[in-house]
C-alpha cells in the first residue's frame, strides 16, 4: 500500500506573464523577425523620400511667381503685394496721424469707362498709414477700415489685428490714429474723436527716423471663375466662393477699385512746410479689367488711383493691396504627394500586421498567450504606430530638404515659394506631420485589418477612403469638395501645404491650390478620430468574435 | 469505367471550375455588390451636388460616370482575390494539379473574371447613367440650358457608357495579372490602387514640367483609361478616348503576359 500521494506534474519554468510591456514586446518581436514586414518598411521610407525627390526633379517654376513684375520683397525676405494710392507727407522722428474715414465704397471699373458698377470686395482697405518709404515691400504700420472686416491694424504685410467691426457710413464714420515712438507704432480707433481704444503695436526694427505718413486706399482684385460677374443696374456680384462653382474652373481675376472721402486729416511732427500729396505706390498703373493669371501671364492689377481735396475732405482711389503675395499653386505640397507611394506600403503593413497572423493561424496563439484581446490590438498598434513614425521621419527628413533646394534651383522664386529649414515651424509641420500621417494611417489600416480580417479588403478600403477624396476634391464643385475633405481623413493632408495661407488675403482656398478647409493639425486630427474609431469597432469585434 | 485523359482538363473544364469557385466564394458576391452600389451610388451624388448656373459646361457624361473611380477599387479586390486567395489557403496547388497547364489555368479565371466583371460592372453603369439622366435635369441642365438629358442614344455617351465597363474589365484583368505575378494580396491590392490613384493626383496642379504632366497624363493607367469617358473637349484630352483605353489594355497585357511567363517558371 502506498502511502504517498501523487504530486500533480509542475514545470520548473515560472510561468510567462502577459503584461502590457511582456505585450509590447511580443508584438515587436513578431514585426522585427519577419524579413519582409522589415524590408517593406524600410522600402516605404526609401519609397517616401525618392518619390518626393524625383517629383522635385520634374517639377517646372520657370514661368511662375517668382517672375510676377507685381512681387515686391518684404522685410522678412518674403514675396509681397505693395500696390495702393498714397496721399502723404514726411514725419521727422516721433509723431502721430490721426484721420476720420467718412465713406468707403469699392466698384469694378469698366471698360466704357463712366460711372463704375459697385461691387463688394470684402477686403478693400482705407486708411492711415506710416511706412519706413515709397519702395514697395518697405516696413509699415497701418490701421484701416474694411467693408467686411471691420477695422484692422496691419504691419509688415504678414501681421493682421483685428480692431471694432463695422462698416463705414456717414452716419457711422471711423477715427483713425497711428501713433510712433522710435520703432514702436501703435494703432487706436475711435467712434467720435474724443474717446481713443489701442488696437495694438508694432514694432518696425530699423525704422528710419524720416518716415511717409498719410492717407491710403487699396483693393485688390476678386479671383472669380470665368462669367461668374454677373451686373444688374449699377451693382455687380461675383460667384461665392465655395458655393457653387466647379473646383477645378479656371479664376479670373477681376481689377476693382476703392473710394473713400477722409476728412480731419491731421499730422502732429511733420516737417515743416511740407504738404500733402499723392502718388501710386508700387506696381506700375495698367488697367486689365479681367484677367486669367497662368503660368508666364501675369494680371496687371492697379486701374489708376488719384485724389481730390475739397474743403477738409480727401476723396482718394486706389486699386492693389497691401498684403503678403499669395500664389494658385502648392508646388511643395504637390511634390509631397510622392510621400503616396511610401503611404501605400504602410497601408499594406498596418493590415498585414493582422491579417497574416489570420491567415497563417498565429491569432490563436497570440490570443492563447494573452486573452485579453482589447491589449493586444493596442500592442499592435504602438508597435505599428511607432515603426512606421520612425520610418516616415526619416524619409520625410531626408526627402525634404533635397527636394527644396532641387525645387529652388528648378525656378521656384524662394520668396514666393519659401525654402522651409527643418528647424522652421513649418519645416517641422511638414516632415513631424508626414509621419504622423503615416503613422496614424497604418493604425486606420491595422484596424480595417482586425474588421475585415483580410488583408486586400482592408488595403482598398483605407485606400479608397484616404485617397479617393483628394481626386474627388478636384472634380466635385467646391462646397461639396470642401465636405469631403474635412469629413474623411484626406484632411490631414493639410499638413504638406507648403505654401503659407493667409486670412486677409483674398484667396480662393481650393484643393487644386493646395488649400485646405480644415487647419493642418485640425485634419490630423480628423485622421486621427477615424484611427481611434475603427481601433474601437476593431476591439469591439475582436471581443465578440472567435478568432 | 472512366477513361482519365492524361493531357488534364480542358479550357472548358477549367472555365467551369474556376466559375464553381468564384460562384460559391461569399467574398466574390459582397465585393460585386460593393462594386455596383459604390459607382452607382457615388455617381449619383457627384450629378446630386454639381448644379447648372454656375458649372453649364460641365461634361454631363464624365460627371454622371464618376463613380467608376471608387468601383474599380472592388474590381481590383475581386481580381486580386482570384489569383493570390488561392495562394493564401494553398487551393493554387490544387487548381494546378486538375489543370496542369498553366496558361489554361490563368485564360480560365481570365475570362469568368472578365464575364462577372463586364456584367456586374454594366449594371453600375447602367445605374449611374439612369441616376444622371433623372438627377441632373432638377439641377439645371435643361434643354433651355443648352443640356440634353442624358441617353445611350447619343453616341459619345453609348461610347463613355461601353468604354467604362471595358474599363472596369480591363482594371480586373490588370490587377489579375499583377496578383499572378506578386502572389501576395496585400502587396498586389497596394500596387495596383497605387498606380491608378497616384498619378491623377500629381497633373494639373501647374508644378510639374508641362511634358512630364503629358506623360504621365498619356501613360497613367487610370488617366489614360478614363478619358473614355470624355464626351466634350475631346480636342483638348492629353490622349484620345479609344487610345486611352488601349494604354490600360497594354498595361494589363504586360501584367498578363509578365504573370502568365512567372506562373510557367516558378513552383507554386
Amino acid at each position: 500500500m502506498s502511502t504517498g500521494t501523487i504530486t500533480p506534474y509542475r514545470s520548473g519554468q515560472r510561468p510567462g506573464r502577459d503584461d502590457f510591456p511582456h505585450l509590447l514586446r511580443a508584438e515587436w518581436t513578431k514585426f522585427r523577425t519577419v524579413r519582409g514586414w522589415v524590408i517593406a518598411m524600410i522600402a516605404a521610407a526609401v519609397l517616401t523620400a525618392l518619390a518626393v525627390v524625383a517629383l522635385a526633379g520634374v517639377s517646372n517654376g520657370s514661368q511662375n511667381a517668382g517672375a510676377d513684375p507685381a512681387v515686391a520683397i518684404g522685410p522678412g525676405g518674403e514675396a509681397v503685394t505693395d500696390d495702393f494710392y498714397f496721399v502723404r507727407q514726411s514725419l521727422d522722428g516721433n509723431g502721430s496721424i490721426t484721420a476720420r474715414v467718412a465713406s468707403l465704397d469699392t466698384e469694378l471699373p469698366t471698360p466704357g469707362g463712366g460711372s463704375p458698377p459697385h461691387i463688394a470686395v470684402p477686403w478693400a482697405k482705407a486708411g492711415i498709414i506710416i511706412k519706413a518709404g515709397s519702395k514697395p515691400g518697405s516696413a509699415y504700420a497701418a490701421v484701416m477700415a474694411t467693408p467686411a472686416h471691420g477695422v484692422r491694424m496691419q504691419y509688415d504685410y504678414t501681421h493682421d489685428l483685428a480692431g471694432p467691426p463695422g462698416t463705414v457710413s456717414a452716419a457711422s464714420p471711423r477715427w483713425l490714429r497711428l501713433t510712433r515712438s522710435g520703432d514702436t507704432i501703435t494703432g487706436y480707433d475711435s467712434a467720435d474723436g474724443r474717446h481713443w481704444a489701442e488696437i495694438g503695436t508694432a514694432s518696425l526694427a530699423g525704422l528710419p527716423p524720416t518716415v511717409q505718413a498719410g492717407l491710403f486706399v487699396t483693393s485688390p482684385p476678386l479671383l472669380a471663375p470665368q462669367n461668374s460677374v454677373s451686373c444688374r443696374g449699377v451693382a455687380c456680384s461675383a460667384g461665392t466662393p465655395g458655393q457653387s462653382f466647379a473646383a477645378n474652373s479656371p479664376l479670373f481675376s477681376y481689377a476693382t477699385q476703392a473710394t473713400a472721402a477722409f476728412d480731419h486729416a491731421s499730422l502732429r511732427g511733420e516737417r515743416p512746410g511740407s504738404a500733402w500729396r499723392g502718388g501710386q505706390i508700387g506696381f506700375p498703373t495698367g488697367i486689365a479689367f479681367i484677367c486669367t493669371p497662368s503660368p508666364g501671364h501675369f494680371c496687371p492689377r492697379t486701374p489708376a488711383g488719384g485724389f481730390t481735396k475739397s474743403g477738409g475732405t480727401f476723396t482718394v482711389a486706389g486699386s492693389g493691396d497691401i498684403a503678403p503675395y499669395v500664389t494658385h499653386v502648392d508646388p511643395l505640397g504637390t511634390v509631397l504627394k510622392g510621400s503616396l507611394a511610401g503611404l501605400l506600403a504602410v497601408i499594406a503593413l498596418g493590415a498585414l500586421f493582422i491579417t497574416a497572423e489570420y491567415r497563417r493561424g498565429m491569432i490563436r496563439t497570440t490570443f492563447a498567450a494573452s486573452p485579453r484581446r482589447g491589449r493586444v490590438l493596442a500592442a499592435k498598434a504602438i508597435v505599428i504606430g511607432l515603426v512606421t513614425f520612425a520610418a516616415g521621419l526619416a524619409g520625410a527628413a531626408v526627402a525634404l530638404p533635397i527636394a527644396e533646394n532641387k525645387m529652388h534651383s528648378g525656378g521656384w522664386a524662394s520668396s514666393v515659394y519659401p525654402v522651409w529649414s527643418l528647424t522652421s515651424s513649418r519645416g517641422l509641420q511638414i516632415v513631424v506631420g508626414t509621419a504622423g500621417l503615416l503613422a496614424v494611417t497604418a493604425i486606420l489600416a491595422l484596424s480595417a485589418g482586425a474588421v475585415l480580417r483580410r488583408s486586400a479588403g482592408a488595403i482598398a478600403a483605407v485606400v479608397v477612403l484616404l485617397i479617393v477624396p483628394l481626386i474627388l476634391g478636384v472634380i466635385l464643385p467646391q462646397g461639396p469638395a470642401d465636405w469631403l475633405l474635412r469629413l474623411t481623413p484626406a484632411a490631414a493632408f493639410g499638413l504638406q501645404q507648403g505654401t503659407p495661407h493667409y486670412s486677409q488675403v483674398t484667396s480662393v482656398c481650393q484643393p487644386i491650390n493646395g488649400c485646405f478647409p480644415l487647419a493642418p493639425w485640425e485634419g490630423f486630427a480628423v485622421l486621427c478620430l477615424w484611427g481611434a474609431a475603427a481601433l474601437g469597432i476593431a476591439v469591439f469585434l475582436l471581443r465578440r468574435r472567435d478568432a | 469505367m472512366n477513361a482519365l485523359r492524361a493531357e488534364g482538363a480542358t479550357l472548358r473544364e477549367a472555365l467551369h471550375a474556376e466559375w464553381i469557385k468564384l460562384r460559391t466564394v461569399p467574398s466574390t458576391r459582397w465585393l460585386l455588390l460593393t462594386l455596383i452600389a459604390l459607382t452607382a451610388g457615388a455617381s449619383a451624388l457627384a450629378t446630386a451636388v454639381v448644379k447648372c448656373p454656375a458649372s453649364c459646361g460641365e461634361d454631363t457624361t464624365k460627371l454622371s460616370l464618376t463613380g467608376i473611380l471608387l468601383g474599380q477599387a472592388a474590381v481590383a479586390v475581386l481580381a486580386v482575390l482570384v489569383m493570390s486567395g488561392e495562394y493564401s489557403n494553398g487551393m493554387i496547388r490544387v487548381t494546378l494539379t486538375a489543370v496542369p497547364r498553366r496558361a489554361t489555368a490563368l485564360a480560365a479565371k481570365a475570362i469568368i473574371l472578365t464575364g462577372v466583371v463586364l456584367a456586374a460592372g454594366a449594371v453600375s453603369v447602367l445605374g449611374s447613367v439612369l441616376a444622371g439622366r433623372y438627377i441632373l435635369p432638377g439641377n439645371g441642365f435643361t434643354k433651355v440650358n443648352g443640356a440634353l438629358a442624358l441617353s445611350l442614344g447619343d453616341g459619345p455617351t453609348l461610347r463613355a457608357a461601353a468604354g467604362s465597363v471595358l474599363y472596369l474589365a480591363l482594371i480586373g484583368l490588370f490587377s489579375l495579372g499583377l496578383a499572378t505575378a506578386l502572389r501576395d494580396s496585400g502587396a498586389s491590392i497596394a500596387v495596383m490602387l497605387g498606380l491608378l490613384y497616384i498619378v491623377p493626383l500629381l497633373t494639373d496642379l501647374g508644378t510639374l514640367d508641362p511634358r512630364w504632366e503629358r506623360r504621365l497624363q498619356q501613360w497613367g493607367p487610370m488617366t489614360a483609361g478614363l478619358a473614355i469617358q470624355a464626351t466634350k473637349n475631346l480636342k483638348k484630352l492629353p490622349i484620345g478616348p479609344w487610345p486611352g483605353l488601349g494604354v490600360l489594355a497594354a498595361w494589363a497585357a504586360a501584367a498578363l503576359l509578365a504573370g502568365g511567363l512567372l506562373l510557367r517558371l516558378r513552383d507554386a
